[in-house]
């Protein structure tokens, strides 16, 4: 088996003492980052993208360094959820329901260690499933013309719609802003520029970096201005630390079953880490039965959730490696940060540059690794963070957000840029649309673009080069059933409040 | 549902004048039987149809206890809170990094519910900290501004 062999090459790479330090300032910083309020594992690592440039780290340490900080922030979240009763981010939402609780207990430090652990499991069989099912999709991916390319593309954002459930219009409209601001800019096809209004520094399009910071930074900066409530007391973190064997092994099974779960939901593209923790945390529900006591601190449904986000955070990575197509907002950020290294992932990157890909998977078993270790004696540390007063907080990460924009081109123009998206976004919030779909159609726009131009130039302009081929026209097919599904559901939920109307 | 129409109304006035723009994008020599406007027009024209459909059909807006509806004063704040931004980017390379941070973070500290002095010492070390941070330990070049005469 040569992919044990590369495997065994990654974790080379990983164990490396200047990689294993990166990943050990990754975790920690990530930790932090995903503690404070304000800043969430997406502008966490997009920040960190001009600084790990800046620094002069080679591709794969720069990478190394974001899974961890990716990772990192996942943790941080989960503390501030399971202590404070207050979700960093979505995703964590179903973390808080058995995890406050379990606090409120006097178990704090075990649902801590417990999550780790359990995060750590779901990672761990997420990666076991890359290992066996990444090289295989990537010698199919090879197979992929433009046409199969774009055809997947509209499937990812039509799977976020689909997926997004409550509001697939908003979800599509957010994909949409998304997919056309990644159209200004010069055409590298014609040299015609696009919407740039003779403005100098949109020649090449408007920067990645300040769109994500814009977006979920100035945005996150202006919307902490009107929460109310402030300085909540946190759950003081004492007695035992660790869970014992007897604790782990009841949460077991749990841990199996919704890390597969959380894998395949996360190699779908838009489903992500918030519907697999849903899903995880409901379908445990049901299997406990009236034995559970979910929603008063049961371990399993703290194991649940966690689980399915640390292994749908792994698979998410498995349609960004081999295919070059990201299915969540922090995927679509390393994309983002590859394409700064002039790395275009993708199915030849698994033969290119198998040092990338491999250390990647090695390091984020060691990062997994770091965080169970480290939540141990550095807890006391973290709460303390957590006491940080938001007027402290907030000028100190509008400070750093300019600085990460300042670094990527020098100009202030950047600045105003991010301003003005960061209002754009706010508003987008308040009207309750979702963000990451910007952002995802931001990085697809223009490879869709691209790929559906090479098409039809290869077709010399016919249209049915988008369907005729097996592959292109099985995906149409998984398309139409995605937009179909949410439809479904829409009829479904009418057709039971009628019958409820008719009981009455 | 009044804001999201006319929030969908105002997209849709940005879309057609987006497509106004694209309508002359037209390559001077081209191979490709696709053009430069095609794409964008076809995105416009996508989200035309969807906020055409949010203009008639407004879709729910959930609100979290956590975000009360907007008021007056949260308004006022937010207006307060921007102005700060754009004076900091305006200000950005003339004053230099830690005099500008300086001239926002302070009063931004104080929009936050801090207190002036707290708030006044902690923005100084951390504007000079995350100067010496980034610019010299991490190679991020930063602007210094006026204070460049103590550079040298």
């Amino acid at each position: 088996m040569d992919t044990f062999g590369y495997l065994g090459q990654g974790f080379g790479v990983a164990l490396s003492p200047y990689n294993l330090v990166t990943a050990l300032c990754g975790t920690l910083i990530g930790t932090v980052v995903g503690l404070l309020p304000g800043l969430g594992p997406i502008n966490g690592v997009a920040l960190l993208i001009p600084i790990a440039f800046a620094l002069g780290l080679p591709p794969e340490s720069a990478l190394i360094l974001l899974a961890a900080v990716y990772l990192g922030c996942e943790y941080g979240g989960r503390i501030s959820s399971i202590l404070l009763n207050i979700p960093g981010e979505a995703s964590t939402v179903m973390t808080t329901l058995d995890g406050y609780p379990m606090a409120r207990k006097g178990l704090a430090g075990v649902a801590l260690s417990l999550s780790a652990w359990s995060s750590f499991i779901g990672a761990f069989i997420a990666t076991c499933g890359m290992v066996l099912f990444a090289p295989l999709l990537a010698k199919w991916a090879i197979a992929f013309g433009p046409a199969e390319y774009f055809v997947l593309m509209v499937f990812a954002i039509v799977c976020l719609g689909g997926m997004a459930g409550d509001k697939p219009l908003k979800t599509f409209v957010a994909a949409l802003i998304g997919l056309f601001l990644s159209a200004v800019g010069i055409d590298a096809n014609s040299g015609v520029y696009r919407f740039t209004g003779d403005n100098i520094h949109l020649t090449d399009g408007i920067q990645f970096v300040v769109l994500v910071l814009g977006l979920f930074s100035i945005s996150e900066i202006l919307l902490l201005l009107e929460k109310t409530h402030r300085g909540q007391e946190a759950v003081k973190a004492t007695g035992r630390m660790m869970f014992n064997l007897k604790e782990a092994s009841s949460v077991f099974v749990v841990n199996i079953r919704c890390g597969l779960l959380g894998f395949i939901m996360g190699v779908l593209p838009g489903a992500g880490a918030t519907l697999a923790s849903a899903v995880a945390y409901m379908t445990e529900k049901r299997l406990a039965g009236a034995s559970g006591k979910f929603g008063q601190g049961d371990m399993r449904g703290l194991a649940a959730p966690e689980t399915a986000i640390g292994a749908s955070a792994c698979g998410a990575l498995v349609p960004m490696l081999t295919l070059g197509v990201p299915g969540s907002g922090t995927t679509a950020v390393m994309i983002g940060a590859l394409s700064l290294y002039n790395i275009t992932p993708g199915p030849l990157l698994f033969q290119q540059q198998p040092d990338i890909v491999w250390g990647l998977i090695a390091s984020l078993f060691i990062a997994n690794i770091m965080l169970v270790i480290l939540n141990i004696p550095m807890i006391r540390i973290f709460t303390r963070i957590l006491a940080v007063p938001n007027w402290a907080l907030v000028p100190v990460i509008a400070i750093i957000t300019a600085i990460g924009v300042y670094a990527v081109h020098a100009t202030t123009f950047d600045l105003f840029l991010m301003i003005g998206i960061g209002i754009f976004g706010y508003i987008l919030r308040k009207l309750d649309f979702p963000l990451s779909p910007v952002l995802l159609g931001f990085i697809l726009g223009g490879l869709m673009e691209q790929n559906l131009r090479r098409a039809l130039s290869i077709s010399n302009g016919a249209l049915e080069i988008l369907w005729s081929s097996p592959i292109t026209f099985g995906v149409w097919v998984l398309t139409a059933v995605m937009l179909l599904l949410p439809l479904a559901r829409i009829y479904r939920k009418r057709a039971l409040q009628r019958r409820a109307v008719a009981d009455v | 549902m009044l804001l999201q129409r006319i929030f969908a109304a105002a997209l849709l006035l940005a879309c057609a004048g987006l497509a106004l723009m694209a309508w002359p994008y037209q390559a001077s020599f081209s191979y490709e039987p696709v053009g430069p406007r095609a794409y964008p027009l076809l995105m416009l024209g996508l989200m035309s149809l969807a906020l055409i459909y949010m203009l008639f059909r407004p879709q729910p807006t959930k609100h979290t206890e956590e975000e009360p509806a907007l008021d007056r004063a949260t308004l006022i704040k937010i207006g307060i809170c921007v102005a700060l931004l754009i004076v900091f980017a305006a200000t950005f390379e003339s004053l230099g990094f830690i005099l500008s941070s300086m001239l926002i973070g302070i009063p931004m500290a104080r929009l936050y519910g801090g207190r002036w002095l707290p708030g006044a010492v902690i923005i100084t070390l951390m504007s000079v900290g995350l100067y010496l941070l980034f610019d010299k330990a991490m190679d991020v070049p930063l602007p210094l501004g006026l204070l460049d005469v103590l550079e040298n």
